[in-house]
Formats: structure tokens, sequence, C-alpha cells
């Protein structure tokens, strides 16, 4: 087990109960010992709308990437609907530099559970899923353990904690595709079909798994739950700042002394979270750039990291905190190898629905590729520009923009490291044409 | 006579005298010609000269494989003013390939009775197959004779080519870049 | 039906249903927008991105094929930021995409080249290396070019949503991603080709058409499939007087673009190497070429010597000629020859139908009736395999308007996919079974009722009357075989009945009669094959035979003309729900000859006075005697379906079940002309089975 040594700056509300070094997941009577299922006790004497009240007070964002509200989420769902409603929980955890979800599942699975009990609850759900990346084989078992814990006690069922109300919960494998993080796809995958995503509106909320009312959360959202609804939204909202309310996990990664997740309330200071939690840049060289939310999210140059880590602020500064997972680059680090990197994952991951991602990510892999080996010509950067700004919102779903936002701000923000990467010297040719673009 | 005879020949001699001249002037021209390199051609005792781009008789390219070069693609029929050019297609197969792409034509006739030599056929080629030779040996007493097929008009084959390839096994063709 | 709005698009207004989506009210003004992956009727993808419009108040750019209008929007189509997305829509398009369009079959007709055209990005930035797969074969009718494919799916919905098929699927991601059979490397299904005529671009080719001409190297005529009676509309593309191609894109007819493998594919009977070019004639035991005087003169002075003796005639009818064609022949019979031994193949009881429907009006139901009806009840008939234009109908209506289907039949059937009740009842016994379904039929305000030919004779008028008994509008189809089943008998190629089923005098011989008669001196079957399976009884009659093939009953001809195929004549034909179309000419066959012109012929030479012999003469003939038949002239010159008036009255109708046989054809055979077809028999479905789907 890999959690790092805590920092004192660290608030620890989500990883209270987590030990360094700890070798197994916290097992069920550890966990009911420490207050565990305390929070679905309560919440089983609240009534719906009291449940999503306190969430929508404790101003609790989607941990996922794109900061939806939760509370407000929850409250589309129609819960005099006579469909079924559903429970699902986005474990498909593809972002690069993300790992939070898995430590959340590695070390506390029973707080995820408990997490589903409540938001299933606030409803009136009787089944949730938790959609696992196949690459996650390990969580994978260890979620299924604690479900069958769970079930043994009581806790999942046909009759929960005596209450009359039943909740089936179980894991669900993913097959190895970024696109299936995105909530329509994931639901499309979930039923069994081509992780494509789908038509919006409408909205999971009102059709989602099984053309039934469903909410899709990420697995920090829902493990942020039960605390909410032991101590009060309100507790939970002090402890970030307004509109961004809480804690997070932040996945530290990149040149640092001390990577690793780490959980610190909204609103921290980047550069503190950088130098002081993650023990600042590696063999003392000094801070090129961050990228501060998972690999979709426009990078930050060392003078732009002087803000508050939240969702408002980042947006102001043109990038966003998305995942949470913050990547940090010293000044040794070669942008264009970074960006060639990415487009060849974007281009890998692009499910192939819509014509700009589809096209648009495999093109500018070729090119930045190119740009990479040093044979690309100045026309080549302006073009990486302009042709992620001709995907850029015009795509069918997030991918797109994902990839098209990081390709904008690189070669804006950097663009004397794309020329300076140009052979000077070299005449144009164009790239080796090994097949002739008329193919007869 | 004698002496009186002379004084009477004597303008006469003038007049000899300056019609040689007349006559020597007169062909100075014609000897600086005869100095000048000949520009007429002994046609039909020698081959005629013609300039580069004369629009003749067409010609269906082969490529350097020997393959034809047309792809049937009709768009020399399209473009002909006089619709002169009748074109059938055929698949290549693995066993049998006859062009570079993935047709043939398997008819290919102009109608020299209505071709007016426009040249359009030339740049509708996207394949550069049919060309102008420098061919205009056309009469003909019979107009039937001036529809020309296909044998009439591809271009020789390349040194050390077959033409159609014959193949007993299939072979994956265009696969580069795969 | 939802309150109307009003909206602007490009500064013009426009007043639509709400819901209606942006594409479509852009339409109704006047103005294109530019999309791919849109496809009137079936799902939206919002895939192709080209139809991106600006609305005012919102940030992004917006798909209009799945954005519904709102009062109030503003819309532009034409902005620049609009121009620029669709520019750059179309540069991303062209990056893998093949630039082979002088070998491509779609050149000229392909959606891809008009966009190009018309929205630029005709210069690409693109100098890396094309993602390249190789073409492959996945039926002898469906060839796929990956490298061409733009991912639209029209392929995939109009054979999943449209056909219930669902053949087609998308394997691979991103750049791969390409449309694969749910086969893996073959496709299995209906083998209709609608992927190839839907596809955009040159994605999806044919296997009949492929590398064979260039659509502005072609003639189109416009005419009826001959294959089955639905009527559907299938143009021809005809070069040098050979068929090469047969679709429906311009959606005329009543089959919208709907055409299964015999509509597309199943043309090429035309051109066998068999088809009959000449007249023949038996010479010491052989049949052997002739010309067409001698022949005709040999058949006139036989008719005539015949006649004189007073000897017996019968008269086959065919279950393809035209309306024309029937109903010139029962006039030479009837009148020219003076017999009433006429018949045809008989495949489904229309006149009890019609004789139990006395009274009533609007009691038939047309085709467009399947798509609008609230309910349909298909009783002992495979719908998707016998009438597949019928079954598209009822599955289109169910995906638009949530109609019910119910089915009665003695296996399962595609439509049991969506139907709200499906009963298994073995053939003959399907009315039975009906009762429990009564109380489920009652809740409609209206419903279709189609039966096949296991319901005959009293069996009819039983079915009938339970209609009557539902006390709702119910309309009935009764389903015949051929491509003119319906028109045969409406021109009274019957021993008992005269055109437009009035009675006769005196009955003549039915077609088992006269196989079977001793005395029969002289047999002559118009495009029929009634010695496929059965011997003539006397074996001295002479047989005379109109083909286009040398059938088992041509083979026992004394003179056979060879006859031109439907494809080849003008004329009208009558589809199985009542409706008259017009045939229009289109390939050529040297020798051959339409039936029309051989009889008209053969009358001169013979000295009767029978008329004009041309399809339109006839068919005013035909509109001024035959009841039901007055239709609009006009409704069929261009192209339109006429239904026919029922005959409202009592019909003298002596039903005879045994003489109705079903062909028992499935998708993939036709009767004579299916086996001359080399598509229809090179299809691993082929012949296919009833009741298997």
């Amino acid at each position: 087990m890999l959690l790092n040594e805590p920092h004192p700056l660290e608030s620890r509300v989500l990883t209270r109960r987590y030990v360094y070094p700890q070798k197994d997941a916290i097992g069920i009577d550890q966990y009911v010992s420490q207050q565990g299922y305390d929070g679905i006790r309560k919440a089983l004497e609240m009534t719906p709308e009291a449940i999503i009240d306190e969430v929508k007070k404790s101003s609790l964002r989607g941990r996922g990437g794109a900061g939806f509200p939760t509370g407000m989420k929850w409250s589309f769902v129609d819960r005099k609907s006579p469909k079924p409603k559903y429970i699902v929980v986005n474990a498909d955890e593809g972002e690069p530099g993300t790992c939070k979800d898995r430590v959340i599942m590695e070390h506390e699975p029973h707080r995820l559970i408990e997490g589903c009990l409540i938001a299933g609850r606030s409803i009136n759900s009787n089944r949730g899923w938790i959609y696992i990346r196949g690459e996650y084989r390990k969580y994978i078992d260890i979620m299924d353990r604690a479900i069958a814990d769970a079930y043994a006690r009581g806790f999942l069922g046909d009759n929960v904690l005596g209450s009359g109300w039943t909740f089936h919960l179980s894991t669900h494998t993913g097959a190895g595709s970024y696109e299936c993080g995105e909530e329509s796809a994931l639901l499309e995958s979930l039923e069994g079909k081509r992780g494509n995503p789908r038509l919006k509106p409408p909205f999971p909320a009102t059709s989602g798994a099984f053309q039934c009312p469903t909410i899709v959360n990420n697995v920090e959202t829902y493990s942020a739950v039960p605390d909410i609804i032991l101590n009060g939204g309100d507790w939970y909202a002090g402890l970030g700042t307004p509109r961004n309310g809480g804690t997070r996990l932040v996945c530290l990664s990149g040149h640092l002394n001390r990577p690793g997740v780490y959980e610190v309330p909204l609103g921290m200071n980047m550069l503190t979270i950088i130098n002081e939690i993650g023990g600042g840049v590696w063999k003392g060289r000094k801070l090129k750039a961050v990228i501060p939310g998972g690999s979709s999210s426009p990078i930050l140059r060392a003078e732009e990291c002087d803000i508050p880590a939240d969702y408002d602020s980042l947006a102001k500064a043109g990038s966003m905190l998305g995942s949470g997972a913050t990547v940090v680059l010293d000044e040794t680090a070669d942008i264009v190898k970074v960006l060639s990197r990415l487009m060849a994952f974007y281009a890998h991951e692009s499910c192939g629905w819509c014509i700009p991602c589809r096209e648009g990510t495999a093109w500018l892999k070729k090119i930045l590729a190119r740009l990479d080996e040093g044979v690309g010509t100045k026309n080549d950067i302006d073009m990486v520009d302009q042709l992620a700004t001709s995907m850029f919102g015009r795509t069918f779903c997030a991918l797109g923009d994902a990839a098209a936002m990081p390709a904008m701000s690189y070669v804006r923000k950097f663009r004397d490291e794309f020329e300076a990467k140009l052979n000077s010297t070299q005449v144009f040719v164009p790239a080796p044409q090994t097949q002739p673009l008329v193919v007869l | 006579m004698g002496i009186e005879n002379l004084w009477e020949s004597m303008p006469k001699i003038n007049e000899i005298l300056s019609g040689a001249a007349a006559i020597a002037k007169g062909m100075t021209v014609t000897i600086k010609e005869m100095m000048n390199p000949v520009i007429t051609d002994d046609y039909p005792d020698a081959p005629p000269v013609f300039q580069e781009r004369y629009r003749g008789l067409h010609v269906l390219q082969r490529d350097e494989n020997g393959l034809e070069k047309c792809v049937a693609c009709f768009l020399c029929s399209a473009a002909c003013p006089v619709q002169c050019i009748y074109i059938e297609a055929a698949d290549n197969t693995d066993q049998l390939r006859i062009s570079g792409g993935e047709r043939y034509a398997s008819v290919y006739n102009i109608d020299y009775s209505r071709c007016i030599f426009c040249g359009y056929c030339v740049e509708a080629c996207p394949t550069d197959a049919i060309t102008h030779g420098h061919g205009f040996e056309l009469a003909s007493f019979n107009t039937s004779t001036l529809i020309y097929r296909k044998e009439k008009l591809l271009a020789p084959l390349p040194e050390g080519t077959t033409g159609a390839l014959k193949l007993d096994h299939p072979v994956a063709v265009g696969d580069a870049g795969h | 039906m939802a309150d109307p709005i009003t909206l602007t698009i490009d500064g013009k207004q426009v007043n639509v249903p709400a819901g209606t989506l942006v594409i479509e009210a852009a339409k109704q003004v006047g103005i294109e927008i530019p999309a791919f992956c849109y496809y009137e009727g079936f799902s939206l993808q919002a895939a192709c991105r080209m139809c991106l419009v600006e609305v005012e108040k919102m940030p992004k750019l917006q798909p209009s094929c799945t954005l519904p209008a709102a009062e109030g929007m503003v819309i532009h189509t034409e902005s620049p930021k609009v121009v620029d997305a669709r520019k750059g829509m179309l540069e991303f398009l062209l990056t893998n995409h093949p630039l082979d369009c002088p070998v491509c079959d779609k050149g000229g007709e392909c959606e891809l080249q008009d966009m190009t055209f018309r929205y630029g990005a005709g210069e690409s930035r693109f100098v890396e290396i094309k993602h390249h797969v190789d073409e492959k074969q996945w039926s002898p009718a469906v060839y796929y070019d990956a490298a061409r494919c733009i991912l639209c799916y029209r392929c995939i919905r109009v054979c999943d949503e449209g056909l219930g098929v669902g053949a087609l699927g998308l394997t691979y991601r991103g750049v791969g991603a390409e449309i694969t059979p749910s086969h893996g490397d073959h496709l299995e299904c209906d083998e209709c080709g609608w992927c190839i005529d839907v596809c955009p671009v040159g994605a999806l080719t044919s296997g009949t058409y492929r590398y064979k001409s260039r659509p502005w190297e072609m003639n189109y005529a416009g005419t009826i499939c001959t294959h089955c009676g639905d009527g559907c509309k299938t143009t021809l593309s005809v070069r040098n007087g050979e068929v090469i191609r047969a679709n429906n894109r311009d959606r005329s007819g009543i089959n919208d673009e709907f055409l299964c493998v015999k509509g597309r594919f199943g043309f090429d009977f035309v051109h066998s190497p068999e088809r009959l070019q000449s007249p023949l004639m038996r010479r010491n035991g052989k049949l052997e070429p002739v010309s067409w005087s001698e022949a005709i003169g040999l058949v006139s002075d036989k008719f005539l010597e015949v006649a004189a003796r007073g000897g017996s005639f019968g008269v086959i009818g065919s279950t393809r000629a035209t309306n024309e064609e029937s109903y010139f022949l029962q006039k030479f019979a009837r009148q020219g020859l003076e017999t009433n031994n006429i018949d045809h193949h008989r495949s489904g009881d229309v006149a009890t139908l019609l004789d139990a429907l006395s009274g009533k009006t609007k009691a038939l139901a047309t085709v467009n009736d399947l798509y609008t009806a609230k309910a349909a009840l298909v009783v002992g008939a495979d719908l998707a395999q016998q009438h597949p234009l019928l079954a598209y109908q009822l599955r289109a209506n169910w995906r638009h308007h949530q109609s019910s289907t119910y089915v009665v039949s003695e296996g399962p059937v595609r439509e049991d996919q969506y139907a709200a009740k499906s009963v298994r009842a073995a053939a003959g016994a399907e009315l039975a079974a009906l009762e429990g379904l009564r109380e489920d039929l009652k809740k409609h305000g209206d419903l279709v009722i189609l039966f096949g030919a296991s319901v005959k004779g009293d069996a009819v008028r039983s079915l009938v009357a339970f209609g009557d008994s539902l006390g709702i509008p119910v309309t009935y189809v009764c389903l015949v075989d051929y491509s003119n089943s319906r028109g045969a008998m409406d021109m009274g190629v019957l021993p008992d009945l005269a055109p437009g089923y009035k009675a006769v005098d005196k009955p003549g011989m039915n077609i088992d009669e006269m196989l079977t008669s001793p005395t029969l001196d002289v047999l002559w079957v118009v495009g029929a094959n009634p010695l496929e399976h059965t011997q003539l009884k006397n074996e001295k009659a002479f047989v005379v035979v109109q083909e286009l093939f040398l059938t088992e009953t041509a083979q026992r001809a004394d003179v056979v003309f060879p006859a031109a195929s439907a494809y080849e004549k003008s004329g009208t034909v009558t589809n199985v729900c009542g409706e008259v179309q017009r045939l229009k000419a289109g390939p050529k066959v040297m020798g051959a000859k339409p039936d029309l012109e051989i009889m008209g012929l053969l009358a001169k030479q013979m000295g009767l006075n029978l008329g004009i012999w041309t399809p339109d003469k006839v068919f005013e003939e035909i509109r001024r005697s035959v009841r039901g038949y007055n239709v609009a002239l006009p409704v069929i010159a261009t192209g339109g379906a006429a239904p026919t008036m029922p005959v409202n009255g009592r019909i003298p109708v002596s039903p005879r079940p045994d003489l109705i046989r079903p062909s028992g054809d499935t998708l993939f055979t036709s009767g004579t002309l299916g086996r001359y077809s080399r598509m229809l028999n090179k299809v691993m479905e082929a012949p296919g089975q009833l009741y298997k789907p």
C-alpha cells in the first residue's frame, strides 16, 4: 500500500481513518467501530429532501472534473418517477495524473459504500453499481470483498439496517477506455454497449442507465457524503472557501520531492501545495509549469501559480481544477514532448464518434510528433493552435475539448520552446511522403 | 553592215547587261535562301517534324511497369465536347492486373470522325493516362475504321515489361502505410 | 399537435410546431444546413458536426440536427463562425479520406464531394501519411472501403432501425474506427443493400454496380419492381441498354428509399445469358430458332384451324404481365378464341375478400395506411420475408408512431421483435387464435388486417366478420405473391370472372382442368410456368409459350415467343394493396418483344379486331370498362400510385380455395425470375426459409 506520509498542512477528513503505513483496507469491524455507517443510520431517519438539503448546504461539488454542484444534481432526479432509480459510481479513473479514487477504494471501501447508500436513500433508489476500470483489478477485488461484508452485516440487501428499504450494490468492470469516464459513455458501457457518449439532453438524472433516472458521481464525491450527513453541511462548507466547500484529494505527481495523494481544503494556495506538501521541486531545480487538474486542463506557467487551488480561482486563471491531478514540471521538462505524448494519448482514446475529435486528435498527434522530432516547421506550430481551436467546443463530448485545451495553452504559453525545437538550419522539407496523396 | 551593225547593236548590249544585273539582283533572295537550312518537310518521302505540343492522335500511356495508367474514371469522356470517347470499366483482380488502380478500361474507343483534337480529355485526365501523340494520318475511305480501339491507342510496352500482371496467387496491392 | 412557435433563421421568420428540429425548420424556408449523419426518419447522432449553427445567447455552436426549435430563437447558418466551423470539419474529414474520386463509384454523386465543392476546404494542410485500411468484401453484394468511410452511422441505423436486421456495428476506436458486420468478416442479413444507397461517400459499394459506370453516364428509368406484389418503385440506371444499378434515391414512389435484395440486385435476370432472343419452333422434336413472321404465321394458322373445327383452347395468363397485357389476353381469349378457358396462378383470395366487403367503403388499406394506422394484425404470413415493404412500413409506423402490431403465424417471424402480441397457430387454424386477441385489438383506434394465402374461401368471410365485430374501423390487405397477381384478377384472367369481377355466362376450365383435360387442343401460356412440377395430360396439345427463359413449360412448347421482362416495357401494374403504378421501359434486350405486342401481332395475323394494342390505348379501355380502374391519369403519369376503387357490390364468386397456391417465395427467391438472377443465387442467405428469422 502506497499512501504517502501525511503532511501537517493537510486537513484530513476523508482520509482521517487512514494510518501510515497501512497494509490492508480498513475492514468492516474497524470501520463500524469508528463511526462507520453512522451516516446512513442518520440518513435513514431523515427525509430525502433533508438529505439533499444537507448536501446542498455543504456546497460539495463533483470531484470528477466538471465540478457540478452535487446537491443540485441529486435534486434533479424525479423521486416519484414510477421507473426504478439508479446510483452509479464513476470509478473509471482514467485521466493521466489522477490516482485518488484508487486510494479511497484501496483504504476505505466502506466509506464509498456508505456514500452510495446515502445517495440511494436520497432518491429512493434500490440499485447501484460501481463502475471500476478494468485495470484496477486489485481494487475491484477489495470492493467486492467490502460489498460482501456489508451484505453480511445487513448494510446492503433487502432490508437495510432493518428499515425495510432495499438497496443492492455491485461492481462493474470497465473494458479499458478513457472515454468511459464520461458519464453517458460509462452508462452505455454499463448497459453492455460500446462506450460511446450519448446525446444530451436528456441528462442521466432524467434518463440514465437503462433509460431510468440515474445519479452518476465520482468515488470521491460519494465518499465525502457520510461526513456531511454526520456533521452537517455547514461544517463541511466551512472547510473550504465560499461555493467551494470541503476538502479534496490532490494527486501530486511530476518533478517533486514528495509526490503522492494529499487531502487539502479547497482554496489552499497552489504554491503552498507544491512547495510545502509536495516538498518542492526535486533536485533543487526551478518550477517551470504546473498542470493543475489532470492532463485535460490548460497548463499554468510558474509565475501564474500563486493562486488558490479552487474551482473558481483556477477558472479565472484560464485553467480548471478538474480531477485534482496536479502535475509539476521542472525547468528541464520538454513541453513539446509532454504535449506530443499527451496528444498520442488522446488520439488513442478518442472513441471515433464525432469528426473533429477523431480526425483532429490523430492529425495533431502526427504534427506534434514531427515537432518533437525536430522536423517541424513554423507553420506547424500555428497549425497546432488553429486545429485545436477548430476542435474546441465543436465536439460531441468533452474529450475533444480535453485534447484541444492543453494543445492551445501549451502552444500559446510556451511558443518559444516550440520554436527552439525547430531546426533553424533546416530548409522546408515536407514530411516524408512514402505514400502518394492520391492513392489510385 | 559591219560597223553600222555594231553601233546599232550597242543599246542591246546595255540591255543585256542591265538584264543580267536585274537577274542577279533577283536571284540574290533565292541564292541567299539556298544557303539557309531547309524548313519544308519532305513529307511523304520523309517523316514530318512536329512541335512538342502538337495535338495529334491520342496515346494511352503506360506506367514504368508496363501497366496501363488509365483507371477508367470517365472524366475524359465527360470532358469531351463531341462525346467521341466511349469507355467500359472493369475490375482489376488479384490474378489479373491491367492498370495500376483499382479498375481499368476494358473498352476504350475514340471516334476520330468526331474528335476535334481540343485536348480537353488530356486536361481532364487525373492520371495522365491519355495524351496527345503526333500521329495524324487518319484519312480513310470508310468512317467505321475511324473508331480507334484501346489496342490501337495504347503506348508500346516499355522494355523489359510484360504489361498485364497475371498472378497465380493473390498479392496484396497498395497496403503501404498500414 | 404541439403549439406552433416562431423562430428566426438567417433573418427569415419560421413557424413550426414546438419540438421541430432546427435543421428541419430551416428546410421549410429553403435554407439548407449541410449534414452527413442526420438522416430523416432515423435516430439522431450529432456525430458529423457539419450542421453546427450559431444560436444567439448560446456560447457554443449548436448541432442543428439535435436542437429543438424554441420560441424566439435567433439562428445564423452562414455567420463567419459557422462557415469557419464547416470548413474545419471538412478539412478534418478529408485528412484521412483517400482522394481517389476518379476511381470511386460515388464520384459525381458523392455528398462529401458536393460539400467540399460548396463549402470550401479545397486545399488541405494535411501532409502526413493517411490512415489506410484495405478494402473488404462483406458479401457478393456489399463491399466496404474503410478508408473512405466518414462514420456517419447511416448504414448502421437503416439496418438496425429500418429493417430490424442489425447486421452492422462499429469496431475499433479513434481514427481506426470502422463499420463491421456483426458476423465479423461477412454479412448475414437481408442483403438489401440499403446501406450502400445511404452511404454519403463511396465507402460501401455495390457488387453489381462496382466500377461499371459513373452516374452521369447513365439514363434513369423509374419503374416498378417486378419481383413481389408490394410494388416498390425502383429506378433503373441504364447504360447502353443494360441495367447496371437499381435504387430509389429520389424517394419517389410508395416505398420511399426502401428496396429489398430483389429490387436492388435482382434485376440481373434481364441480362441473363439464358434469355430467349428469338422465336423457337419445334421441328423434328427439337426447338429451333425461327423468324418472327414464321412463328406468328404458324401459331395463327393453328389457332384458326382449331377454332374452325371447334377445338378447345386453354389460356394461362401471367402474374407478372402488365394490366394491359392481362386485359388484352382475356379479350383475345373471350372475343378472339371465344373461350372462357382462361386462368392464372392464383396466390390469394382477393375475389372473396372483395365480395365479403361489399357495401363497405374505404375497407382496403394502401401501403401508406400501414404507416399511419394505429394497429396492424398480420395473419398467416412471414411479412419480412414475403412482403418486405409492408414489413418495413409496419416497423416504421411502430418506430415513429408507436403503433401496435399483432402477429398470428405458424412460426417465428421478424415482426415478433416489436409485436404487441405474437401468437403461433398452424396454417389454416389462424382464425381460431384470433379470439384471444379480440380484447387487445378493440382498444385501438383503427386496424389494418393483412392476411396470407392460408386464409382463403370461407375463412376470408369469417375474418371480415371478426373485423366487423371489433367495432373499430378495419381495413384489409389480401397478400398476393407476384408483381401483378392482383392485376391479373382485376383484369379477369379467371374462368368465371370477367374484368372488374363481372360474372361470365358460362365459366370455362380452370388451370387444373386445362392441364388435366385429355381433349385440350391448344394451350397458350403467357408468362407462366404451369408445367414446372406437372405434365400436360394431352400429349398432342399444341403449346404456345411467351416467356423470357426456356422454362419447363417452354421446353414442352411447340412455339416459344421471346418475351420482354417488366423492365423492358411500359404499362401499368397493380400491387398487393390495389394501387396502380406505371412501368417505364429502361433496358433493351435484342429480339424480345413485350407480350402485348406479341398478342397484337398474333391478332392481326389472325384477322381479329381487338383494338389498338399500345399500352396507353389499352389502359384507356381498362379505365373505361373495368370497375374500379377509373383512376386519375395524372397521378399515374407522374409516377404516383393510384388506389383502385374496390368493387362495391356482391361478386358472383365460386370460391376455389384449392386453386390458391402460395408460391412460398422468401426474400431471396422469386419464382422463375429468381432462378435466373445471379445475385439472388450468389448471396449466402439464399434461398432462405419462411418462419425462420
